[in-house]
């Protein structure tokens, strides 16, 4: 399907979260396509690579979710930040429990896209589409957060550990919404970084982007998360940097040492918009930079 | 697909496949030119309107993602008459080959309901969606500054 093609589709709202999980099962079953459309910024823009559709090709449909209230919201309670998969990240830059409890999100918030791709984006459309480039989804990585999804199965949360699993591949089956995201906030000033490199400040796709939230006490961090895009297949984890640094004092890491665990967790390629070389030295200088923040002497 | 909106205040109807972008809807059977298309994939700002108050790239919208929503275009700025942000641009130097100019005053006119007295890097920050081939941006950022002191000036009417 080419853009000339987008008025041949046709296009509804759900009248609830239950009767979107009902539209997605039964066409599923089908063997239909169904596309829920939050803010655009990835799914309109790609209609444009397609060819156009041929006459015999099955057409999506098309479910507007962007004022959906139950995918809405932005809630705090007892620890537990929870966002609707349909917020815009203009809505969490600006959400004073976001700002105060959770800095890093609301800083990476700020430097996606610009504020007409921030009025418009969505945690839920970026972990749709699953992209390793997301920034917001390196961020829900930093925080160990879970997703929350549902189908006329049930509800159920998978925790980004478990979620992606290759190339745009995750375990949300087929039939399931997005509906939030969960994050369980860590304690008020805990340390925090976000930092994108990329061509410009606004509306540049990251060449490299770290969010990093860390737990310190004393001359140890004793709970990190690190999350990283445009490094790897999928959002990159940092799996062996976080236990290297959660393994001795902060005064015992060394340089070498880290550079070795980042490089051994990312595995970057040449693109259009960096090489892998220059990642590799992106990727070691931005964990270096959060590491120094912490204290470490590297 | 029946799709009701407010456009510019008022309330208009009007039948479309669903999934036409409010881009063409604006400039097509709606009747309102002053939105320009730039890239068509939202890089570059040409195209921006305001969809409840919100800077967005009408190219990635749908219209029938409009229903029952508050759409402003560059003409609800201004008409019958250039208004005063629109006057600031024009008179320092903000506007020269012009197919920036509505989202730029767009995009201005979001933060100036936000922020009357914007520091130049919030009005940096403000117009940072929208690319302008002719100025350097340095003219722009005056002519919004500008506009800011004159608004605060006659109390927010301007």
């Amino acid at each position: 399907m080419s853009l000339a093609d987008l008025p041949l589709h046709d296009m509804q709202r759900a009248a609830s979260l239950d009767a979107l999980c009902g539209i997605v099962a039964e066409r599923h079953a089908r063997g239909e396509a169904t596309v829920l459309l939050a803010g655009g910024t990835d799914w309109v823009v790609e209609q444009e690579l397609k060819p156009p559709r041929g006459d015999a090709d099955p057409r999506p449909l098309v479910v507007d979710v962007s004022c959906m209230a139950e995918l809405r919201g932005i809630t705090a309670t007892r620890g537990l930040l929870r966002i609707g998969a349909a917020a815009t990240y203009l809505e969490i830059r600006r959400h004073p429990t976001v700002i105060e409890r959770a800095p890093m999100l609301a800083a990476m918030a700020r430097e996606l896209g610009a504020i007409q791709i921030q009025a418009r984006g969505t945690l839920g459309g970026n972990l749709a589409t699953a992209s390793p480039a997301a920034d917001g989804v390196a961020a829900l990585a930093a925080y160990d957060a879970s997703i929350v999804v549902k189908s006329v199965r049930g509800e159920r949360r998978i925790p980004f550990s478990a979620l992606q699993t290759g190339y745009k591949q995750s375990t949300r089956a087929p039939d399931e919404v997005i509906v939030a995201v969960e994050i369980a906030l860590p304690p008020e000033g805990s340390p925090w970084l976000w930092r994108k490199v990329g061509t410009r400040r606004a509306q540049a796709i990251s060449k490299v982007a770290l969010a990093g939230i860390a737990v310190r006490s004393e001359d140890r961090v004793v709970r990190l998360g690190l999350g990283m895009a445009s490094v790897a297949p999928i959002t990159a984890t940092l799996l062996q940097t976080r236990a290297l640094v959660l393994s001795r004092p902060l005064s015992a890491i060394t340089a070498d040492a880290l550079d070795a665990a980042v490089l051994s967790d990312i595995a970057p390629i040449d693109d259009v918009r960096s090489t892998r070389e220059y990642r590799k030295h992106a990727a070691k200088a931005v964990v270096r930079g959060f590491l120094r923040d912490l204290g470490a002497p590297v | 697909m029946k799709i009701t909106l407010t456009l510019n205040g008022l309330s208009r109807e009007v039948d479309l496949p669903p999934l036409v972008r409010l881009l063409d809807a604006l400039r097509g059977p709606l009747g309102l030119p002053g939105t320009k298309e730039g890239c068509g994939e939202g890089e570059c700002g040409s195209c921006t309107v305001l969809l409840d108050g919100e800077p967005v790239n009408a190219c990635l919208v749908s219209i029938g993602q409009c229903e029952g929503r508050a759409v402003t275009t560059v003409e609800g700025l201004s008409a019958p008459h250039l208004g005063p942000l629109a006057r600031c641009f024009v008179d320092h130097g903000g506007a020269q080959c012009g197919i920036c100019t509505p989202g730029m005053l767009i995009s201005a006119e979001a933060l100036l309901a936000r922020r009357p007295d914007p520091s130049d890097e919030e009005i940096r920050e403000a117009i940072a969606g929208n690319l302008c081939r002719c100025t350097g941006y340095q003219r722009i950022v005056d002519s919004i500054r500008e506009a800011a002191r004159e608004r605060r000036e006659a109390g927010g009417a301007a």
